[in-house]
């Protein structure tokens, strides 16, 4: 066949390396919902659900006993099953029925109705649930901080940019999973130098995690995943109750923690019962509910390649977003992982979450350059700052950033990588050289930064690990190395988990630190003239953009 | 305590009907291939060579699936495993796991079946792990997440590394290396072969020995 040109341009054009698949429901290849979903049903006998979505309690395998346990509303859940999905869904869009009704009404529901409702919503009404129903009023951002080096002192510089740009919680992860204790103390270190309150964790195979964490090197836990079918659970040698237990551990010594879910992951490893993708996540999200965590890191998340290929996948992320946030839970809305060729797609992508607000808007944005990413790119990376602060100032929608000046992000880095030299030698770690330091102040990633000796710093790690250093270890060597302003942000974070007020649902901390959470900032929305409008100081903050035309010098 | 014996029981119930529908061929999926008879196979044996890395491989591997993601032999990685074991003077012994096609738990299991404790884990797709038999499935010594990078000299680096372990020096971890838009081009077709390697699985014969 002759080829027609414009057909030949358009093959070329980046979105068509994307991945795309039809519809396989046997596979679980199938977004919003399936031939295979169940009915939603229950029945309640003597104060125990004893039939849930079609099928009897001595069926149940172990997520339905827990959810009919732990996560539904027995009192209610009669009454609200009575209720219409069209209605329940026509109720979330409605400007005159408040966020607690709708939360009321729908903790009486089962998955398969919570499918059904969201199944009522196209996107633009998805967006209008999530603007309603986000449990904090303020959105927040959360940034990814890492790099291909696992090098430490540019995680620390990379992290006080972050927080100066405006993100109120930084996550890290490493290529060389060993080097996990020196991520999170630079991470956290590098956090409070940018800006005091920044929350920070560590993302590390569970019980690492859990360790970092009890010894004050991170300050929330994000990684505690759930999944929908009991096949992946048995596999990853889980169940609903470990994962309840874990965060239970979190809990005991007063650590904020979200679990992490999203569609995608059962196809991916093979195990769906034909279930819609959606249909699975409102188990996962249920089971994360009765397990008592206050918050969720959905909307796919790190399987994005497999639900943005199938069709209406990207309408099934914010669907289930929007899951979250009526059960009550806080929402990192995930936006965090690589899934288009296309700059024109990976945006339209975001706007879902972005327009309306979320807890935590990405979960989290690469602020380093998507090279250094070690969750394998993420939607967006650091050099879409000025794109993405151009489109709040276009839009006036607070999407959690602000434009900085480069004399404040040169003097935040150094200081950062100073503070880690400090520490590292105070507690005789490993050696950091001021070339290093000078190197990565003024570094985009780590192709400008000089390479350590990896061999030396896991030593390091092993005989501090040993040694038993804490938090506390880290903020006296702050305090005995001239920077008592770091050791004292540092020392509040730590105190945060004795005071236990930022385990509140959606939490996040100001610059002194205080708790802003979906229980003392609740989201009043209820249409026009109420809710969170940008406005005042943050407005002005947000026109400040570089390059903009003075008038006066024209 | 009712919770706790209700639950085991559960699991126990859970886990028993999905051994049986693994062995009762296709449950669902019109494009379902045959699945591959291995009970005449000799199951893999605990290991006592205290030199030997044992490389544990998924399910589907030259088998069904013969090229990774990228379309590189499988026959080629396995030899250049092999061949970077050898070269640092240690042993390799390859066996096949039947039980599950998480390329943590193949590594896991693997290096608990090491003489030395040391074992490498790899999917057919090419994901691969080095894996010690005292740390916690989803840790590792080193582990290699993005198939698509891999390249016959990082499988013969990973041999020589996992054979460093078992002499213990001090090793230096293979270089990271990250592409930003994997998922964009490789999620679909890696769940793909992760379901055609999760359909070969036999749980029944745990893990056999596998001659390459």
């Amino acid at each position: 066949m002759k080829r027609s040109k414009r057909v030949e341009a358009l093959d070329q054009r980046k979105v068509n390396l994307d991945g795309f698949i039809d519809e396989w429901p046997e596979k679980g290849f199938i977004a919003m919902s399936s031939p295979y979903d169940p009915e939603p049903s229950v029945r309640v006998e003597n104060g125990v659900i004893t039939e849930l979505d079609g099928k009897k309690r001595e069926e149940f395998d172990f997520i339905d006993q827990f959810i009919a346990d732990y996560a539904i509303r027995v009192d209610r859940a009669e009454e609200s099953m009575a209720v219409p999905s069209l209605e329940i869904a026509r109720r979330i869009v409605d400007i005159h029925v408040s966020r607690d009704e709708i939360l009321r009404l729908v903790s009486g529901i089962t998955p398969a109705k919570m499918k059904e409702v969201i199944n009522h919503l196209n996107v633009v009404e998805l967006m209008m649930g999530m603007q309603k129903m986000r449990a904090r009023r303020v959105p927040g951002n959360q940034a990814h901080i890492t790099n291909l080096k696992d090098d430490p002192v540019q995680i620390a510089a990379d992290a006080a940019e972050g927080a100066l740009r405006g993100f109120s919680e930084e996550e890290t992860t490493m290529g060389i999973a060993r080097y996990a204790p020196f991520s999170a103390i630079a991470l956290l270190i590098g956090s409070q130098v940018g800006r005091r309150g920044v929350l920070t964790q560590c993302s590390a195979e569970e019980a690492t995690e859990l360790e970092l964490g009890i010894r004050g090197f991170t300050t929330y836990a994000e990684t505690l995943s759930v999944y929908g079918t009991e096949k992946v659970f048995i596999d990853g040698d889980d169940t609903p109750y470990s994962k309840a237990f874990l965060n239970a551990a979190y809990a005991s010594r007063g650590l904020k923690v979200r679990f992490t879910s999203g569609s995608g992951s059962e196809v991916l490893m093979g195990s769906t019962e034909k279930k819609s993708m959606l249909y699975l996540e409102c188990r996962c999200l249920y089971m994360t509910k009765g397990a008592g965590s206050q918050g969720i890191q959905n909307g796919s998340v790190s399987c994005i390649g497999i639900t943005a290929s199938v069709p209406a996948g990207i309408r099934e992320v914010i669907g289930e977003n929007l899951v979250a946030a009526l059960l009550g839970l806080e929402c990192a809305s995930s936006n965090d992982q690589s899934f288009s060729n296309s700059d024109m797609r990976r945006t339209a992508r975001t706007m879902l979450q972005f327009m309306p607000g979320t807890d935590f808007i990405f979960s989290g944005y690469a602020a380093e350059p998507n090279y250094d990413n070690m969750f394998a790119g993420s939607n967006f990376d650091a050099e879409d700052f000025d794109d993405y602060n151009v489109i709040q100032r276009d839009m006036q929608v607070d999407g959690g950033l602000k434009p900085v000046t480069e004399a404040d992000v040169i003097r935040v880095r150094r200081k950062a990588g100073q503070a880690v030299q400090a520490v590292f030698r105070y507690l005789n770690l490993a050696e950091v050289t001021d070339e290093q330091v000078e190197a990565v102040t003024y570094a985009h990633g780590s192709k400008d930064t000089l390479n350590r000796d990896v061999v030396a710093d896991l030593m390091g790690i092993e005989e501090m690990m040993k040694k038993g250093v804490t938090g506390i270890d880290v903020v006296k060597a702050l305090a005995e190395t001239g920077f008592e302003d770091v050791a004292d942000s540092i020392l509040n974070m730590l105190k945060q988990r004795v005071i236990g007020d930022y385990m509140h649902t959606a939490a996040i901390l100001d610059e002194n630190f205080h708790v802003m959470s979906g229980v003392n900032t609740p989201n009043n929305y209820m249409g026009p003239g109420t809710g969170y409008r940008v406005d005042g100081k943050r407005w002005e903050e947000i026109k400040q953009i570089p390059h903009r035309i003075d008038r006066h010098r024209f | 305590m009712e919770i706790n014996e209700l639950l085991v029981r559960q699991i126990t119930d859970a886990v028993i009907r999905e051994l049986n529908q693994d062995r009762s061929a296709a449950p669902g999926g019109e494009d379902r291939i045959e699945k591959v008879d291995y009970s005449g196979y000799p199951r893999a044996k605990q290991g006592t060579d205290p030199k030997e890395v044992v490389i544990g491989v998924g399910a589907a591997f030259q088998t069904v699936i013969k090229n990774t993601i990228t379309g590189i032999p499988l026959d080629d990685v396995i030899r250049n495993i092999i061949a970077g074991i050898e070269e640092e003077g240690m042993t390799a012994r390859v066996v096949k796991n039947l039980k599950t096609s998480d390329v943590g738990f193949i590594g896991l299991e693997a290096a608990k079946l090491s003489g030395s404790g040391i074992g490498i884990g790899l999917q057919s797709k090419g994901t691969t792990v080095i894996h010690h038999k005292d740390l916690y499935p989803l840790s590792n010594l080193e582990l290699f997440p993005q198939a698509p990078l891999m390249t016959l000299e990082t499988y013969f680096n990973v041999g020589k590394n996992a054979a460093k372990y078992v002499k213990g020096e001090k090793v230096l971890p293979i270089a990271c290396t990250n592409d930003p838009m994997v998922r964009a081009k490789y999620q679909v077709k890696a769940a793909l072969m992760h379901i055609q390697e999760t359909d070969q699985l036999s749980p029944e014969l745990n893990m056999i020995e596998w001659t390459v």
